[in-house]
């Protein structure tokens, strides 16, 4: 139920190069800058044995902090074969007060909004399809995500996505721990708010909305009345949208909760995309011929004209 | 769990204090939580001063916030009370079995045994929430904020795997001896919280505390004997359906 309120945003963050050891398990670690301000912590780049790699949230309450890291070990446990989430859990005493914190493993990438602006909506097919396949990954664990949102979901290289922000994951059939209003099933009163995958889909619906048309989204949610907020609403800004147009059928389905399952949303959104780049008739095409006969025609008009010249 | 979460704009003029009526409220085991809304303007030192210690003697947390935030921060207050009170249960139990003043005194692997243990209550306790809405003339623009708080709060707790429900009220009533009237019996179904105050007059008076008392009453009507550990609760039908004969008289 944790929905974006920030409570620690007041809190100054700590200077770069401050070191921090833990209490229980004595490693150290060297923060190198802020990533980000979370509703109940910091996180921090941070560096180990001169190893920059790691991330580290700093919490304000031990439990809630415990709770992330114990999703996050939970993952681990449920998604063996990858590298682990969840590197240490313990707790600094800084200016005489004890702090708790977890270090992860760090993520390199942009938040896909931005990788879109910089590399361009053509990337779309290649993030989305990535995207769903991790989704497919987490959802088979028994997990969802919840709090997908542009922060959320790096790109990294070549359009290589990861997620992060795992604290707010909830096990299927609990109730969603950490959401964002505007990428919200409930909000858009679109179902409920317990987790299934497609409560995931829908959000991942959202975030191309918000990535591609962000602005007339935004504009929709502050003029709609709560009674109007409806899927019907957000497939008007699909449908007059030139990029998110291809995409219409997949669109539907996630907002209607509509795929049978993770796998299915990931084989149809690669069937949307590829349709949508194959040209849309064959008469948009030039054909060679066409194309052989203006060369034809620009020589004959040529050696007419230099002909005439050197006459 | 039972809490009260009022939501006001400003200080009460009439009745009772309404820090004594939160206080016991408190004492009856029902938790109050406090949002204040302002949107133009402030709440004034006054009533910010009132809504802080509403929701101290009440046992709760408060806020004041604008009507656009409202939505979440019902939430976030909704939740954090049942993560607080259960950590205070838990804490308790730890002070008495191993000596430590709470779960960050434990090293973190014992810490991540007991905080599932703590979880795995947060998201099944069973839970009632009364909401007590200040319908006095100022809060008239802040209404519809209010219903879809209510509506949005009630779709959360529908999600939970834990027995939830809500209760709506509002202040002051029509007639003289009514301090507030029932606008919804329990109910966990967020489609029943629609157009809850589209015939409210309002009035001028705010009788946060006497309206307050009435609200413990209606709980400790509905809701049998309230423990403070109590962790499951027993609706009565009966009382529900006199009640809901009471608000037909009261709303026109």
């Amino acid at each position: 139920m944790r929905c974006g309120v920030t409570t620690s945003s007041d809190r100054q963050p700590l200077p770069r190069g401050t070191e921090i050891r833990g209490k229980w398990n004595g490693r150290l670690y060297r923060l190198e800058r802020l990533l980000g301000l979370g509703s109940n912590g910091q996180v921090y780049l941070a560096s180990s044995d001169n190893r920059i790699n790691y991330a580290v949230k700093l919490g304000l309450e031990t439990a809630e902090l415990q709770g992330e890291a114990n999703i996050l070990a939970s993952l681990d446990q449920s998604e063996k074969g990858r590298q682990s989430f969840l590197v240490d859990v313990d707790d600094v005493v800084l200016e005489g007060k004890t702090v708790p914190f977890y270090v992860m493993r760090y993520v390199p990438g942009s938040p896909v909004k931005d990788y879109l602006r910089q590399n361009g909506t053509h990337w779309l097919g290649v993030i989305g399809y990535r995207l769903l396949e991790r989704l497919t990954q987490l959802h088979d664990a028994g997990w969802v995500f919840g709090d997908i949102k542009s922060d959320n979901v790096l790109v990294g290289e070549y359009g290589r996505v990861e997620l992060v922000d795992y604290g707010g994951a909830s096990a299927i059939g609990r109730s969603v721990r950490q959401f964002t209003e505007i990428y919200d099933r409930g909000y858009w009163s679109a179902g409920s708010r317990t987790a299934d995958p497609a409560y995931d889909h829908f959000a991942v619906a959202l975030l191309w909305l918000h990535a591609l048309d962000g602005k007339r989204l935004i504009q929709l949610t502050r003029t709609l009345l709560p009674q109007n907020r409806h899927p019907r609403e957000l497939m008007k800004l699909v449908r007059s949208h030139s990029r998110l147009l291809p995409l219409e059928a997949w669109m539907e389905k996630a907002l209607t909760g509509q795929f049978e399952s993770t796998k299915d949303a990931s084989r149809q959104w690669r069937e949307s995309v590829r349709i949508s780049q194959k040209p849309k008739t064959e008469g948009d095409r030039v054909p060679g011929w066409m194309v052989g006969l203006l060369g034809v025609a620009i020589a004959i008009s040529t050696s007419v004209a230099a002909i005439w010249l050197f006459d | 769990m039972k809490q009260i979460l009022l939501i006001t704009d400003g200080g009460s003029n009439v009745g009772e204090s309404p820090v004594v009526a939160a206080a016991q409220a408190y004492a009856e085991g029902i938790t109050v939580n406090v949002a204040g809304v302002v949107d133009e303007g402030t709440i004034g030192e006054y009533g910010a001063a009132e809504i802080a210690e509403i929701a101290r003697a009440g046992g709760g947390i408060s806020q004041i916030v604008t009507s656009r935030q409202l939505s979440r921060t019902v939430q976030m207050m909704t939740r954090q009370t049942i993560a607080g009170s259960i950590r205070q249960a838990v804490n308790q139990e730890l002070r008495q079995l191993f000596g430590v003043d709470n779960v960050g005194a434990l090293p973190p692997p014992k810490r991540a045994e007991v905080v599932k243990v703590m979880e795995e209550m947060e998201e099944t306790m069973s839970l009632s929430v009364a909401l007590l809405i200040d319908a006095s003339a100022s809060m008239k623009p802040k209404l519809h904020a209010v219903e879809e708080a209510i509506r949005d709060l009630t779709l959360s707790l529908q999600a939970r795997t834990g027995k939830s429900r809500v209760s709506v009220f509002h202040f002051p009533g029509d007639a003289q001896y009514s301090y507030c009237v029932m606008d919804a019996g329990w109910t966990s179904d967020a489609n029943k919280i629609r157009s809850l105050f589209g015939k409210i007059r309002m009035r001028g008076t705010t009788p946060t505390g006497p309206a307050l008392l009435q609200v413990v009453d209606f709980i400790r009507e509905t809701c049998g004997k309230i423990g403070k550990t109590e962790l499951m609760d027993t609706p009565s039908q009966a009382t529900r359906g006199e009640l809901n004969e009471v608000r037909s008289d009261y709303v026109v």
